[in-house]
Formats: structure tokens, C-alpha cells, sequence
């Protein structure tokens, strides 16, 4: 288990981390979505399984079978593009959200490149003139690499903490 | 024990507004309709409670609702599918609140009832040292829902216990189960339904997927900005809108020439021989060129069969859901994905991938759904809305086709099928039902008082 030095977490390493996810959290929330598209890796697996309620302690509430999102960098693309239509009425009047990211911790791993990161998320939204807040959150695990000096996430898996989505649809990406 | 009945007059004008092809808004989310609907509808329709590859083994279990019904459907040591009210007999605490497992026994957290899969009580702490000899446990074993009986795998509940059977409440629409879920010898669930709320009233929802193709060309418009769905505005509205007894309903969405885009809705040829084995000439017949079947059983289960995908190739797939009342502005949606059992591993999960990207709370057609729907309820509450004398025309239009569409005498299927999917039969089917169930008894009261 005892990892080479070089593979070390230094703070410039936190640093540069927690400011990708900051990055992407204002892309996201500033509706640059081609933006936050250069930042994941074209072979990016994108996951969000649901939650469950199960008995027991210590048993894993994550379905794995069943899941809100299960994408490639393709079917991103084609999410995002809809968004850039006129007629995506979910976003048109676009809907103003925040993503709200805590808790970053990365680990180190193997590859001098490579770390695992994991963060906490709430998201949270407002429609048009009504009064209703609307809300999701729980935890991301990703894997971030640097490719060409530049960092790119390579994998995202979201796990919500709510068994029951509160958001009315889900146009957005966690 | 019901408050609320319905006015004599208000029911007078809404019947003669419907029969003109009119609907009032202000029955959209009226409070009192609500709790009428509640109680006249959801007590005695049937509803849907799971399918039955949901719960394979013995003491498989999975947690429902019918309303506001807690229920708790098993699989019995003898194979057997069981309902029951998922409330502790003892107190009525709520006896089990995961969303599915295995287990032989359920134990109630308050004081520790236990029963078993037949949902007799088989545990009472402390026994006849608490409550003496004359406890009599055969009394008090979970109660059990009224009826339940499963058509094709789909395992419905009724809670009214003098309730047509579901064969027949099923009745015409049995003939397309036997399509949409017997075509390959059976359908299989993945995973756990998504569940998500919605700003929404349930009939404006079912209405949305049973009866209503006609919002395709422009709710889903970014999806022919995007090059996936044709430019023509009739491409959605080509096939037929069957409309059956207790006002269910299919569309067969075909294309233009009367033939589908691709044939079997794009699924693998290895599964063809299947479908003809498992279908008669005239399902075949409508199977080969069906686009999409997208339909509802009354009141709030709607499915749809389409063919999507994100990822530049198509795959089909079946999903139901269904629409649980929480308020007259709020549903529960539930979510199922089916995929024929026999269908390829790798297929399967290609259409899983397909529906993620089409439907389901993430879906990118799904997505613009959500926001006709809580447009409607946003405005529905208004005093212009809610003029029962109807003095402001606040009424909806269902006059599509009214005068001048026809049954199609030779359409192959059973029920009343018109020649075109963009016409308001069967929502004016729904709402007339509707209107039936809960002005039902409502004279007698009169006469009784």
C-alpha cells in the first residue's frame, strides 16, 4: 500500500485541484457548457447511480443497477448540444443554478499523473418567477489526470443522497 | 365519512361543457375535486404495484404506494405474489421502510410484531405473558390489500374489494400488453425505478403521455433542431390513437408512408422470430410497423416504446410509469425500464444507456415534459381559472377532431382506433371517465338524505 514519495498530495497539487472543480462549477453554473466539455477526458465515463433505502448497517445503498445518468463523452455532447437549441424549454428561460462543492480530498494513486478526488456537491436552483427552491446533493468520485500539462476528469461517478429526486428534472450536470 | 361530495350543479355544467369538447381549468387542481379523485378514482381503479421479475426469489420484497397507501409486495416461500398494507397491525407504525430486499420475516420496529411472508403474525414479544391466553394471533396478521392479480408480468392492486377484475378492467387493452410485453416471451425490470417529484397534477401528466402526441413536434423541438426527429409537423401524428373501455389508450405511431422508419422498432433481428411466434398475424402486423407506442392504462400508468439513443445508434425499449397523486399540484413519478428477457446482454445495456439519455428524470425529452406540465398547474389556481360559472371561457380545448375524424373500421386491433394520433379522443375519453367516476353515487346521496 505504501506509495512512492513522488506521489505525494502537496498543497500546489491540492490547490490546482480544488480550482479545476471551482472552474467547473462556474462553467456549469454560467451555462458555458463547451466549455466544461474540454475539461473531461474524451474517454470520460460518466456515472450517477441511484440511492436506495435498504435494512441494515453497513450494507451499501448505492443501486448499482439502476442509475440517472450513464454516459460517454458522446452522449455528453449530445446533452450539451440540445442545450444550445432554442427549444429546450427546461432551459429556455434558463433556469439559474449554483453548484456548491466541498469537502475536496485527493488521494494520490499509482500514476505520478493521476489522482482520485472526492468532493461534496449541493446543487441548487431557481425557476422562473416561482418561490420554490430546488435542491440535490451528495458526493462525487472522480478520477483526475494531468494530460499534456493540462488536468482533465477522467471519470465521475455521483452518487445523490436523496432516494427521491426533489429536482423536477434533472437538465443539469452534477 | 366523505366530506366532500360533488356539487349537483357544478357537475351539471362541467358534463355540458365536456360534452362540447371543453374542459374547466379550475378542475386541474381544485382541492375538493382532489380529494373527490382520491377517493372515487384511486379507491377503486386498479394500480399498478410492480412487475414481477421485481421480485424473483422467495422473500424477495419491494415497497410501494397506491396513493397514500403504504404497501408491501412479497414473493412467498411458495412463489407466490402478495400485497399488503405495510402498517404494523399492533400501532399502524409504518413495518418496513426499505424500497426492496429479502427477508423471511418482517419485524416491527416499534414493539417488535413479526410476520411472515403470508404476512401472518408469527412474533409477538413477550406473548401471552403481556396479553394472556386470549390473543388470538390468526386476528391480527398484516391486512391485506383487497385485490391483486398481474396481467403479462404487471402486478396490479385494487382497494375496493367489489372491483371488476383486472382481466376485465383491462379488458381491450389486455391485446397490447400481449404486444408491448409478450412479444418475445417477457419482459424483465432493471434495477429499481427512478423516482422523482414533479410540479404537476396527475390527469394533466397521464392526459401528457396517454393521450398526446399532438406536444411532440413542439415540446420536443430540440430534438429536430438537433437533426434526430424529422422536420415534417405531422411526424408524430401518423398512425393511430385507440381508445378503449375505462378510457385506456394506445398510439401506434407509424411514419408518413404507413410503414415503420425501421421495421420491429429497430431491435435485433434474432429476436424477430420471437415476435412471430409470440404474436398473432394482426399483432405482427402492427408490431412490423409501429414507430412508437406510447399510451395509458386509467388513471396513472402511461408507457411508452420508442426507439433512442444519445450516442448516434437507436435502441428500443419499453417504459412505464406511474403518476402518484401527492397534492393536486405534485406527483411522485415512478419510473420503470423493460427490456425483453430474451433480448442480447449487450442490448440491453444499449437501451438502458438509450432511455437514460430520452427519458427518466435525466431524460432530454423527459426534461422539456416537466416544464409543460408545471406551466399548467402554475396558472391553474387563478380566480379567472376557477370561475365555476365559466363566465371567463377558462376552459381547455379538446376539439381536435371532434367532427370530422372517423373510426378506421379496418384497423386490426380491438377498441375504437382513429385514423391519426393527433386527435383528442381519448384525453375527451379520460376526462368523460373521470367525470363518471366521481360524480358516481353522487345522486343517490342526494336521494338518500
Amino acid at each position: 500500500m505504501s506509495l512512492n514519495v513522488q506521489n505525494k498530495v502537496t498543497a500546489d497539487i491540492h490547490l490546482e485541484i480544488t480550482n479545476i472543480l471551482n472552474m467547473e462549477a462556474y462553467y456549469l453554473d454560467n451555462r458555458k457548457y463547451k466549455e466544461w466539455l474540454e475539461l473531461l477526458a474524451d474517454t470520460i465515463t460518466y456515472r450517477m447511480p441511484l440511492r436506495e433505502t435498504v435494512e441494515g448497517v453497513g450494507v451499501s445503498n448505492i443501486a448499482e443497477d439502476s442509475a440517472f445518468f450513464e454516459e460517454t463523452k458522446t452522449s455528453l455532447r449530445t446533452r450539451v448540444n440540445r442545450l444550445y437549441t432554442k427549444s429546450a424549454w427546461v432551459e429556455n428561460p434558463s433556469t439559474r443554478q449554483r453548484h456548491f462543492i466541498t469537502n475536496i480530498y485527493v488521494e494520490a494513486t499509482a500514476d505520478p499523473d493521476e489522482y482520485k478526488v472526492r468532493s461534496y456537491f449541493l446543487f441548487m436552483r431557481s425557476r422562473a418567477s416561482t418561490s420554490d427552491i430546488e435542491q440535490m446533493f451528495g458526493e462525487r468520485h472522480d478520477i483526475i489526470r494531468k494530460i499534456d500539462n493540462g488536468w482533465k476528469i477522467c471519470s465521475r461517478t455521483i452518487y445523490p443522497d436523496q432516494s427521491v429526486i426533489t429536482t423536477m428534472n434533472m437538465s443539469m450536470f452534477l | 365519512m366523505i366530506k366532500k361530495t360533488m356539487n349537483e350543479k357544478a357537475f351539471h355544467l362541467l358534463k355540458e361543457k365536456m360534452e362540447q369538447g371543453l374542459l374547466p381549468q379550475w378542475v386541474i387542481t381544485d382541492p375538493d375535486i382532489y380529494d373527490l379523485e382520491i377517493e372515487k378514482i384511486y379507491g377503486h381503479t386498479w394500480q399498478f404495484l410492480g412487475h414481477e421479475t421485481e421480485i424473483k426469489e422467495p422473500g424477495s420484497y419491494v415497497t410501494r404506494w397506491m396513493v397514500n397507501d403504504p404497501v408491501l409486495l412479497v414473493r412467498t416461500r411458495q412463489g407466490e405474489v402478495k400485497a399488503f398494507l405495510n402498517s404494523c397491525t399492533h400501532r399502524g407504525t409504518q413495518l418496513c421502510t426499505a424500497d426492496r430486499g429479502n427477508k423471511k420475516t418482517f419485524t416491527c420496529p416499534y414493539h417488535g410484531w413479526s410476520y411472515n411472508l403470508e404476512g401472518e403474525l408469527v412474533g409477538i414479544v413477550a406473548g401471552n405473558k403481556v396479553y394472556g391466553e386470549e390473543m388470538d394471533k390468526s386476528e391480527w396478521g398484516l391486512r391485506p390489500i383487497p385485490q391483486v392479480a398481474s396481467y403479462q408480468g404487471m402486478i396490479f392492486g385494487n382497494l375496493d374489494p367489489n372491483a371488476e377484475s383486472l382481466e376485465d378492467y383491462l379488458g381491450e387493452m389486455k391485446w397490447y400488453f400481449d404486444i408491448l410485453l409478450g412479444r418475445s416471451g417477457g419482459m424483465e425490470v432493471r434495477g429499481l425505478p427512478q423516482r422523482w417529484v414533479a410540479k404537476a397534477n396527475w390527469k394533466a401528466t397521464a392526459e401528457n403521455f396517454a393521450a398526446d402526441p399532438y406536444h411532440v413536434q413542439t415540446t420536443h423541438r430540440s430534438t429536430v433542431e438537433m437533426g434526430i426527429s424529422p422536420e415534417d409537423p405531422l411526424y408524430a401524428g401518423y398512425g393511430h390513437q385507440v381508445v378503449m373501455k375505462n378510457a385506456h389508450g394506445i398510439n401506434v405511431i407509424t411514419s408518413k408512408t404507413g410503414r415503420a422508419r425501421v421495421p420491429y422498432q429497430g431491435t435485433p433481428e434474432s429476436m424477430w422470430p420471437l415476435f412471430e411466434k409470440h404474436l398473432t398475424p394482426e399483432q405482427l402486423d402492427i408490431q412490423s410497423k409501429v414507430t412508437v407506442f406510447v399510451g395509458g392504462v386509467y388513471p396513472n400508468l402511461s408507457f411508452v416504446s420508442p426507439i433512442h439513443g444519445t450516442e448516434g445508434h437507436l435502441h428500443n425499449y419499453l417504459n412505464f410509469r406511474m403518476w402518484r397523486p401527492i397534492a393536486p399540484d405534485r406527483v411522485e413519478v415512478w419510473c420503470w425500464f423493460l427490456i425483453d428477457k430474451a433480448a442480447p446482454e449487450e442490448y440491453k445495456e444499449d437501451a438502458y444507456r438509450g432511455y437514460l439519455g430520452s427519458f427518466g428524470p435525466s431524460g432530454t425529452l423527459e426534461q422539456d415534459d416537466t416544464e409543460t406540465w408545471a406551466r399548467i398547474v402554475e396558472v391553474s389556481k387563478g380566480l379567472m381559472m376557477r370561475d365555476k360559472e365559466l363566465n371567463y371561457n377558462s376552459v381547455s380545448n379538446y376539439l381536435m377532431g371532434y367532427s370530422h375524424v372517423k373510426p378506421d373500421e379496418n384497423f386490426p386491433g380491438p377498441g375504437t382506433a382513429y385514423p391519426t394520433t393527433y386527435i383528442d379522443a381519448l384525453s375527451r375519453k379520460m376526462h368523460e371517465h373521470w367525470l363518471e367516476l366521481i360524480s358516481k353515487d353522487m345522486f343517490e346521496k342526494e336521494v338518500s338524505r
